[in-house]
């Protein structure tokens, strides 16, 4: 039913999508890319698919410049989408902002605790984050009034309600607020895709509760192997857990109770695929994380696999989830390209065919 | 001490090779970092780092008699000031860069100590050097002059004295000749005489030293 | 759903209103039969014509705003797919002229009676043809409508993605736009019998 509805008011933004989603560097760009010798070199050939947003770089910019170049290319799109959506389309894309906001307000918490001046920060606060009332958070000098700015100001006050007070904010490490607050952010979406009359019964809830059970699990898991040799203990590590998922509760209880590689393989087996990536970068076999033989880390091979469920949310029309789809492929190019300016700055080539290209 | 150098420049040589490897190395591990985390976390680094892990240590070693400065490098093992950076995403890749650089700091601290040791030696044997060189060329050869000219001093006077003496032996021989004729010309005289005075006693002349006999002169010394 | 509260309302009001007759002895007065014999033919036949074109248009349109803003949004970084797919605008366009044909085929068969003679079998007969008729092609065009636009959208995308899709694409498409052509062909066929009001 989705496809009688969904393009009176949505429509115009998918078709935007797909068109920015066909000028995704391809298999072929990535081969001329690599051929490059400079960073020059590498800039020419992003001229076609990025083209003014390069033109200000100066020659032979740094590797940092030009993923500053391409992310500002990826907000300005996303920008204009943002403002073409209305009614649960625009309501679906804020919620991909909310991802981005989650680490300006971390990054301002972070300021605010040392005592920084900061409206500094607001530069370094993602572009896709920014919302009108950000620099209001900036007039709190103690984390009791940021705290009550947050909850009065941003969207997110719902994420932190309930789950985070003012003296969590002060007392508990920066990474724990955030994660806290990218579960309660997870869920929110699960919930929305799931139970917004728009969305309910749509390719929209099918493709974007797998896409955010897979954010869900692999953020479960990381966190579960980040947090070994760390003071995070196994109670507060569960928190940290969205609660949805292909782990959970089975997968995300034993994960909760993992303190090796072996128990994390053994918790994620309930999934086949997850199963797999374990197998294939062999921590089972005890060669931790460097990865397998191939060189790809359990990192590569989730956004490996993000990538390709990505690439398929395009076989479906009417649903805003390409766009979601689309900004993850784009993240993943600018990280790519990125990954290859780096190898040609530092003459490192015999890596640099680890990048990731699904197109 | 100049058994010292050459070996220091060597391991400055060597350690400068491993340094240009191991920044190699840890860029590079900093590009993965965020490859894999996407985003800037150097802020939240920067924050949430508040005690050393890595520490150096100074020790004194002494080189010939040159005090020279030794850097030790450690690391806290207990501090893990940003162990959670990267929980959500990455922060496999956030430690394992840490590690990099580590080392790469460690290489830095030996090349410090190795670079620090050099310019104190280097300084220390410039110093020797001038030295050395002050002497060699400035006071050796005043001195040596100094001696020439005494010698020369030395010479002149001794040819001086010879002269003198031959002058003394011809005057006395002359003398002597002259003595001699008179006394033979006495002798005469008296021979003559004797034989009006017979009994008048003979006079001996004094014994003069010969000098150009076999006996030296003693040497004159000033 | 928004329509959950009209509908409760509609079925609780007549059930009201049905049970009201029914326990007042009136029972009777809910006459089907009674009912579909007292409506004048032109009502039937009007009713029929204005459902023809109406849900035809309906169609039309809803088909074109589909394509339309799908085309649209493509277009932005495929300019090329602007003229291909007036095809897709094109053959949803067919569907209300589908429509506008039969509501003229109908609307001939119109005419002046007497107060007496409009009751008449022939003239019953006529009412019902043209009432169904124009049902009939008023629902196949919509329907049609809807399918040539949900496929006309998706093959506006298909070209911006790759041009060679297009054809096969549009092969589906006249599928979907034969199903308004079967609505016509059946109104033809049911009305083709019917004589003119007299």
């Amino acid at each position: 039913m989705e496809g009688l509805f969904f393009n009176v008011n949505s429509g115009y933004v998918e078709g935007i999508v797909r068109g920015y989603r066909n000028s995704l560097l391809t298999g072929q760009h990535y081969n001329n890319l690599t051929q490059c010798e400079t960073i020059d070199d590498v800039k020419l050939q992003l001229a076609p698919a990025y083209g003014d947003f390069l033109a200000a770089l100066p020659p032979n910019p740094s590797t940092s410049a030009l993923a500053g170049k391409m992310t500002d290319k990826l907000v300005a799109e996303f920008r204009y989408v943002l403002t073409q959506a209305t009614g649960s389309t625009a309501r679906f894309l804020e919620y991909l902002t909310y991802g981005y906001m989650i680490d300006n307000i971390a990054l301002l918490i972070t300021g605010t605790l040392h005592e920084r001046d900061t409206r500094e920060l607001l530069e370094r606060c993602h572009p896709l984050g920014w919302f009108e009332t950000l620099p209001v958070l900036c007039v709190a000098t103690n984390i009791e009034e940021l705290y009550n700015s947050v909850l009065i100001e941003t969207p997110l006050a719902g994420y932190f309600k309930g789950s985070l007070s003012h003296q969590d904010l002060d007392e508990l490490n920066i990474e724990i607020v955030r994660n806290t607050l990218y579960k309660n952010y997870l869920e929110d979406f699960y919930q929305f895709v799931n139970t917004h009359p728009d969305f309910k019964g749509t390719p929209t809830q099918e493709v974007m509760s797998e896409l955010l059970e897979f954010e869900a699990d692999r953020r479960a898991i990381n966190i579960t192997l980040n947090s070994f040799g760390t003071e995070l203990s196994k109670q507060e590590r569960r928190k940290l857990y969205p609660e949805f998922g292909k782990l959970y509760p089975e997968g995300s209880l034993m994960l909760s109770r993992a303190d090796d590689l072996e128990s994390v393989s053994l918790a994620v087996s309930i999934s086949a695929d997850y199963k797999a990536f374990f197998d294939a970068v062999g921590l089972t076999q005890g060669a931790g994380f460097g990865g397998g033989a191939d060189g790809k880390s359990l990192e590569d091979m989730f956004y490996q696999k993000e990538m390709e469920m990505s690439k398929v949310v395009f076989t479906r029309q009417f649903t805003p989830a390409v766009v979601y789809a689309w900004m993850r492929l784009k993240e993943q190019e600018i990280r790519n390209v990125t990954w290859i300016a780096e190898c040609i700055a530092q003459h490192q080539k015999e890596r640099i065919g680890n990048f990731i290209s699904v197109f | 001490m100049s058994g010292a150098v050459p070996e220091i420049t060597r391991r400055i040589d060597e350690a400068k090779q491993k340094m240009g490897r191991v920044m190699q190395i840890a860029a590079f591990s900093l590009a993965e970092v965020s490859y894999a985390v996407g985003g800037d976390i150097g802020y939240q680094i920067q924050e949430s780092a508040k005690q050393a892990r890595f520490r150096v240590r100074a020790k004194q070693d002494n080189v010939s008699g040159v005090l020279l400065p030794h850097f030790e490098s450690y690391t806290e093992e207990g501090i893990n000031d940003f162990g959670l950076t990267g929980l959500g995403k990455g922060g496999q890749q956030v430690q394992r860069s840490r590690e990099t650089y580590a080392r790469a700091v460690e290489t830095l601290v030996e090349l410090a100590s190795l670079q620090t040791a050099f310019v104190i030696l280097d300084e220390v044997i410039k110093v020797v050097n001038r030295r050395v060189n002050a002497i060699e060329h400035v006071i050796i050869p005043r001195t040596e002059n100094t001696i020439k000219y005494i010698m020369s001093e030395l010479d002149e006077v001794d040819r001086e004295e010879f002269y003198r003496l031959k002058k003394v032996s011809n005057k006395k021989q002359r003398d002597i000749a002259a003595a001699d004729a008179e006394m033979e010309a006495r002798r005469a005289a008296a021979q003559e005489k004797e034989g009006q005075k017979a009994l008048e006693p003979e006079k001996e002349a004094p014994d003069a030293p010969d000098v150009l006999g076999e006996q030296e002169d003693a040497d004159v010394i000033f | 759903m928004g329509l959950v509260y009209p509908a409760g309302a509609a079925t609780v009001s007549l059930l009201v209103i049905g049970g009201y007759m029914l326990f007042h002895g009136d029972g009777e007065q809910f006459n089907v039969g009674q009912f579909l014999e007292s409506v004048s033919p032109y009502a039937w036949a009007n009713i029929g014509i204005a459902m023809c074109i109406g849900l035809s248009v309906v169609g039309a349109a809803w088909g074109i705003f589909l394509t339309g803003s799908s085309i649209v949004g493509g277009g932005v970084k495929a300019p090329r797919i602007r003229t291909k797919n007036l095809i897709s605008i094109i053959f949803c366009e067919v569907v209300a002229i589908y429509g506008v044909i039969m509501a003229i085929v109908f609307s001939s068969k119109l005419n002046l009676v007497g107060d007496d003679e409009i009751f008449s079998g022939s003239n019953q007969y006529t009412g019902y043809a043209l009432f169904w008729g124009g049902i009939t092609v008023g629902m196949c065009n919509l329907i049609c409508g809807i399918s040539v636009g949900i496929n006309g959208s998706s093959a506006a995308l298909a070209d911006a993605a790759d041009g060679s899709l297009f054809v096969k694409i549009l092969v589906i498409e006249i599928f979907s736009s034969v199903l308004g052509l079967f609505g016509l062909i059946i109104g033809l066929l049911v009305t083709q019998k019917a004589n003119e009001f007299k």
